[in-house]
């Protein structure tokens, strides 16, 4: 036990002294997470929207006056059709509305009036929603009765606020890469200078060499995350946490685990720190977008969705959304602890024998 | 500057990439990441799981039922007497997106014209997809409703939409054309600062700075080879967005061309200003990423269209050349005005402008001593 803390005291006391290593782990447990969390923003918001107006005013001004932020910046008037389909053409106006001059005409006549609508619909969520809004504030003004009222809640993130989630996601993708990346650079990093040959003359057992070096790294992430959900998570973007954060830290330390054994594994393949970027990164980017990070499992295509019932990330992040949103019991949580572990203990243990081959 | 010390350079250089597991990365790296980010980013909600507490059991609430169920977007199973407690405990296990409550004496209400209320509960912890699902469930609702009223209303305002470039709103057509402008500012920027930075940190860079080679010679030996193996790219990536995503494509492919080829010459340059600050290779990687990435997903116009941004991001996204860049991308792709747009014209200006700038500063700052 002794000797297990001494090596990984010295490895920490390693990663202390590379200030460069120490900045990019500071960097991506807190700048990184904070731009993502703040600036990723998918809901349509502050909408871009021209106007013609041909009626001479009244009712299609009233209209217009509930385009407001956050969902639409102000409208803005053009002269023609031409000159708004052109604006539109140029991707400076996301809508265009167009108030025909018959319109006023026809409501009055009629009772049923039409706007014409041009949309950018490149964007296609942003175009959906920004059609959605419209459609709501144009219903709002008819005054229909329809009968059934339909009471929506939105459960754990009533206002839908993206950062959030975003936030937690990226928290999550960084664990990953720095799990891999930092436990495959201890290893290398020996090859590299020539030191893994003093580590194999010392009286060790290398298993326990093994171990050390890739715990220390696995104390380094839980380090990076306690400060990213504390000053980041919680601190700026408030993220709720409706179940038990013991929990969360407790699947943390597995996936900590999980993912420096990639980092085993990638350290007994490569020979350079180079070798260790490149493989990470091919490794890494399937795992993480094909995690439900940026989309929900169950909407992938069904291979896809086959692939990732061996991804250790899934289950990490489905169960951090259910600890950190839906506030999910301990025992519910099953699991997703099981899904870590096993993939997890498979992956370590493989990356394990890997590199254990090399003494 | 002497062609024949060019050439042997760049021979010299391509060896080594084809010697060296380098090039792998070159043509492994940007196809995997059209695929995957192709594929994994989807805003569009189908078989949302849905789960219709029918307590009344009328043929009304029936028939509001059977509409979720024939709809792609939701994936429905319908039960009666469930307790809203059990089906609550449902979303928070992760096993339910969507829970509608039809309330007993539903039918009867309605047939009298009294108000009845249905109760949705969605799971917000994704958020755009619970405001889409949302969307999609009063949509649903309303036209069932609509279908029902037997006197038309008054004062009726409808909306005849017109989605131009974009006509079905698929994601593929929304994000494979941005990721394009993502790859060819991470792609070639990463491999030519990697190949200074190489001999960098290998110490052959004194080669170099002891050979009477000259500096312009030098980086345009290490230009060279990026340029041409990333060319190849422009159209390996043209391949998979129109064939395998098929995203239409409307404009003119010279210019696609054209834009694409300037725009790898704007990485090259940033690589060259990453290889003067970092001196090892793993650095320059990270580095690389780190001033890449960003602006590619966050200013590029890919995932929040530039006409909505306001304040600071309305400005970074003008300061970086990934916005330029894609906006002509998504015109060749979807919108189709090529050259006779003034905006496009400018935007290929701007481009050029930004190519000739990042080069020449790199050019200048880099040294050709000991520092």
């Amino acid at each position: 036990m002794g000797t297990f803390l001494a090596l990984v005291t010295k490895e920490l006391i390693g990663f202390f002294r590379s200030w460069g290593l120490v900045a990019i782990v500071l960097y991506s447990f807190t700048l990184d997470i904070y731009i993502t969390g703040a600036g990723i923003e998918m809901q349509a918001k502050n909408i871009a929207v021209g106007y013609v107006d041909e009626t001479g005013g009244g009712m299609s001004r009233k209209i217009l006056s509930r385009l407001h932020m956050p969902e639409f910046q102000k409208p803005v008037p053009f002269l023609s059709r031409e000159a708004l389909s052109k604006s539109i053409y140029n991707r400076e106006m996301m809508v265009g509305l167009i108030f025909g001059s018959d319109f006023e005409k026809n409501m009055k006549r009629y009772g049923h009036a039409e706007i014409d609508m041009l949309l950018d619909s490149v964007s296609a969520t942003q175009s959906f929603q920004a059609l959605q809004y419209l459609q709501n504030i144009v219903l709002d003004y008819s005054d229909i009765e329809i009968p059934v009222e339909v009471k929506i809640h939105k459960l754990f993130n009533p206002n839908a606020t993206t950062s959030q989630f975003m936030a937690m996601a990226e928290m999550l993708s960084v664990i990953t890469l720095l799990g891999v990346i930092l436990t495959a650079a201890v290893f290398v990093r020996e090859k590299e200078n020539g030191t893994w040959d003093i580590m194999l003359l010392m009286p060790i057992d290398p298993r326990l060499i093994i171990l050390a070096k890739s715990f220390s790294q696995v104390v380094v992430i839980m380090g990076g995350v306690v400060i990213a959900t504390g000053i980041v998570l919680f601190g700026v973007f408030d993220v709720p946490i409706n179940g038990s954060l013991a929990a969360f830290f407790l699947l943390s330390f597995f996936y900590a685990f999980t993912s420096s054994g990639i980092g085993l594994f990638v350290a007994a393949v490569s020979k350079s720190m180079l070798q260790v970027a490149q493989l990470s990164i091919l490794i890494m980017m399937p795992l993480i977008f094909l995690s439900g990070a940026w989309t929900p499992i169950h909407a992938m295509h069904p291979l896809l969705q086959d692939l990732s019932l061996i991804s250790p990330l899934r289950y990490y992040i489905e169960g951090s959304e259910s600890i950190f949103f839906r506030g999910t019991g301990f025992t519910d949580l099953w699991s997703y602890f099981a899904g870590v572990i096993i993939s997890g203990s498979v992956l370590y243990f493989y990356g394990f024998q890997k590199i254990g081959r090399l003494f | 500057m002497n062609a024949a010390v060019i050439k042997a350079y760049i021979l010299k250089e391509f060896k080594e990439l084809l010697r060296s597991r380098l090039i792998l990365i070159v043509y492994i790296l940007p196809t995997m990441i059209i695929i995957l980010f192709g594929y994994g980013i989807r805003m569009e909600v189908t078989n949302a799981r849905t789960l219709i507490i029918d307590n009344d059991g009328s043929k009304i609430s029936r028939d509001l039922a059977v509409k979720f169920r024939h709809s792609k977007y939701f994936d429905t199973d319908i039960v009666t007497g469930m307790s809203e407690k059990e089906a609550l405990k449902r979303i928070k296990q992760a096993r339910t997106d969507i829970l509608i409550i039809i309330p007993g004496g539903f039918e009867k209400r309605l047939l009298h014209g009294e108000k009845t209320e249905i109760g949705v509960f969605i799971d917000g912890a994704f958020p755009v997809r619970a405001t889409t699902m949302e969307n999609y469930v009063k949509g649903v609702i309303f036209n069932a409703a609509d279908a029902l009223l037997k006197q038309k209303p008054k004062n009726l305002i409808t909306i005849n939409s017109r989605n131009l470039f974009n006509q079905a709103m698929r994601d593929e057509d929304a994000i494979v054309p941005g990721l394009i402008g993502l790859i060819l500012l991470v792609a070639p920027a990463i491999l030519s600062a990697l190949l200074i930075v190489k001999e960098k940190e290998e110490g052959t860079i004194f080669n170099f700075f002891s050979s009477p080679i000259k500096k312009s010679e030098f980086i345009v030996a290490k230009l060279v080879p990026p340029l041409l193996l990333h060319s190849v790219n422009i159209f390996i990536l043209f391949l998979w967005a129109t064939w395998l995503f098929e995203v239409p494509f409307r404009g003119s492919f010279m210019l696609y061309w054209a834009a694409a080829e300037i725009y790898i010459l704007i990485s090259l340059g940033v690589g060259i200003l990453v290889s003067i600050i970092a001196r090892t290779q793993i650095v320059a990687i990270v580095l690389t990423i780190i001033i890449t990435i960003i602006p590619g997903f966050l200013y590029s116009g890919m995932l929040m269209p530039i006409s909505s941004m306001s304040g600071e991001s309305r400005i970074e996204a003008h300061i970086y050349p990934v916005m330029y860049f894609n906006h002509i991308i998504y015109d060749t792709f979807l919108i189709g005005q090529g050259l006779d747009s003034e905006k496009n014209r400018l935007y290929l200006a701007i481009l050029v402008f930004y190519a000739i700038f990042l080069i020449l500063l790199g050019s200048r700052l880099m040294k050709k001593e000991i520092s």
